[in-house]
């Protein structure tokens, strides 16, 4: 019985069998699969080089709120740093609406200083009204008290003239006054 | 040209409550015979007083040929400051809150730049605040300029004549003192 010649002539079959060293029926099963399943292609659907295939995935960028790092010294101010998602430019103000809230805030600011202002006078002028009053009331008082004073001097000076002891210095005195009076140069210019 | 924001505008109507009372609302309510209203415009620093239908029209006008447009009655500073100008005397002048008449042998002193003092005072409002801006008439109740007072009236009564009773802000002398800076952009 000769070998069949297909089986015979496949170079493949020949060199896989001297390689693997496995018995020649065996080698005929192998061949009969490779026959029946065609060598696995790589199929690509989209080329690397596919722009699709370029972009990278966007991968979730975390704030500095969300990973909660401690905050360190920025480099720029609190200050600097704009809202984000705020609208660009200015807002203007230009219907009479608007303005009038404006000036009614304004005047409500100016009318709150102005009577604390006033406020404060009239309190200053109370304090002042009070000082003045207490001063006028003490300075009365040292009057009156001289006023005593006097009266008591007064009082003393009266029974000791008409007493005896000191009676006859004071008329001493009274006369010597007296003298003094009569006493006194005149000076007259021819 | 353009219209003001909140902060510029807050920053001007509170310099103009300083000489105004409430009627400073009349300022943009007012209305002439014809219904017109009024607004308040920027030109480069400065801010104007003037009809809203002369506003319109001004928008025609290229910004850099635009010289000036109704009242100006000041100017913002850098730091957001506003500055009045004497020109906005004729708009401050009706709605003065407080007022100091001066006698005829004071207005000159006043017209040249310097301060009134209490002799040249003919008459002022009843219960002024010291520190608060004033409106300065002359005699016939012309206004001549404003300023801010030194003392409150009680105090000034106490005084003697030749204290200061109003520091100088704006005269109308400033028209021909600084004509050439007045009105220079």
């Amino acid at each position: 019985m000769a070998p069949k010649p297909s089986a015979k002539g496949k170079p493949s079959s020949g060199g896989d069998s001297k390689k693997s060293g496995k018995p020649l029926s065996s080698s005929s099963k192998v061949n009969k699969k490779n026959v029946k399943r065609p060598p696995p292609k790589e199929v690509k659907a989209k080329a690397r080089t596919e722009p699709s295939q370029l972009k990278k995935t966007k991968k979730r960028e975390y704030t500095e709120a969300e990973l909660g790092i401690p905050e360190l010294n920025a480099i720029t101010p609190v200050g600097v740093v704009k809202p984000k998602g705020k609208k660009k430019g200015k807002t203007f103000v230009d219907d009479r609406d608007g303005v009038a809230t404006i000036i009614a805030m304004v005047n409500a600011e100016k009318e709150g200083q102005i009577e604390s202002k006033m406020m404060k006078a009239r309190q200053l002028e109370e304090l002042r009204e009070l000082r003045k009053k207490e001063t006028e009331a003490r300075q009365a008082e040292k009057k009156k008290k001289l006023d005593a004073t006097k009266d008591s001097i007064r009082n003393k000076k009266k029974p000791g003239s008409e007493n005896t002891a000191r009676s006859g210095g004071s008329d001493s005195k009274s006369k010597g006054d007296s003298k003094s009076k009569g006493k006194r140069k005149s000076v007259s210019f021819a | 040209m353009r219209q003001l924001t909140e902060e510029e505008s807050k920053s001007v109507f509170s310099k103009l409550a300083v000489y105004c009372g409430r009627s400073l609302n009349n300022l943009v309510t007012a209305s002439d015979g014809e219904g017109e209203q009024y607004v308040f415009r920027l030109h480069g620093s400065r801010v104007y007083y003037l009809r809203l239908s002369i506003a319109n029209w001004a928008t025609s006008v290229p910004r850099a040929n635009l010289l000036s447009l109704g009242v100006c009655i000041g100017k913002l500073t850098k730091t957001g400051k506003f500055r009045v100008h004497i020109t906005a005397l004729d708009v401050i002048a009706p709605h003065a809150r407080y007022k100091v008449w001066i006698k005829e042998n004071g207005l000159l002193p006043f017209l040249y730049g310097g301060n009134v003092v209490k002799a040249h005072v003919g008459r002022w409002s009843e219960d002024i605040p010291e520190h608060s801006g004033v409106v300065v008439f002359d005699s016939s109740d012309t206004p001549v300029g404003f300023g801010v007072v030194a003392k409150s009236t009680t105090e000034l009564r106490r005084v003697e004549p030749t204290a200061i009773a109003v520091f100088r802000q704006a005269d109308t002398g400033e028209f021909l003192r600084e004509e050439d800076s007045l009105f220079t952009t």
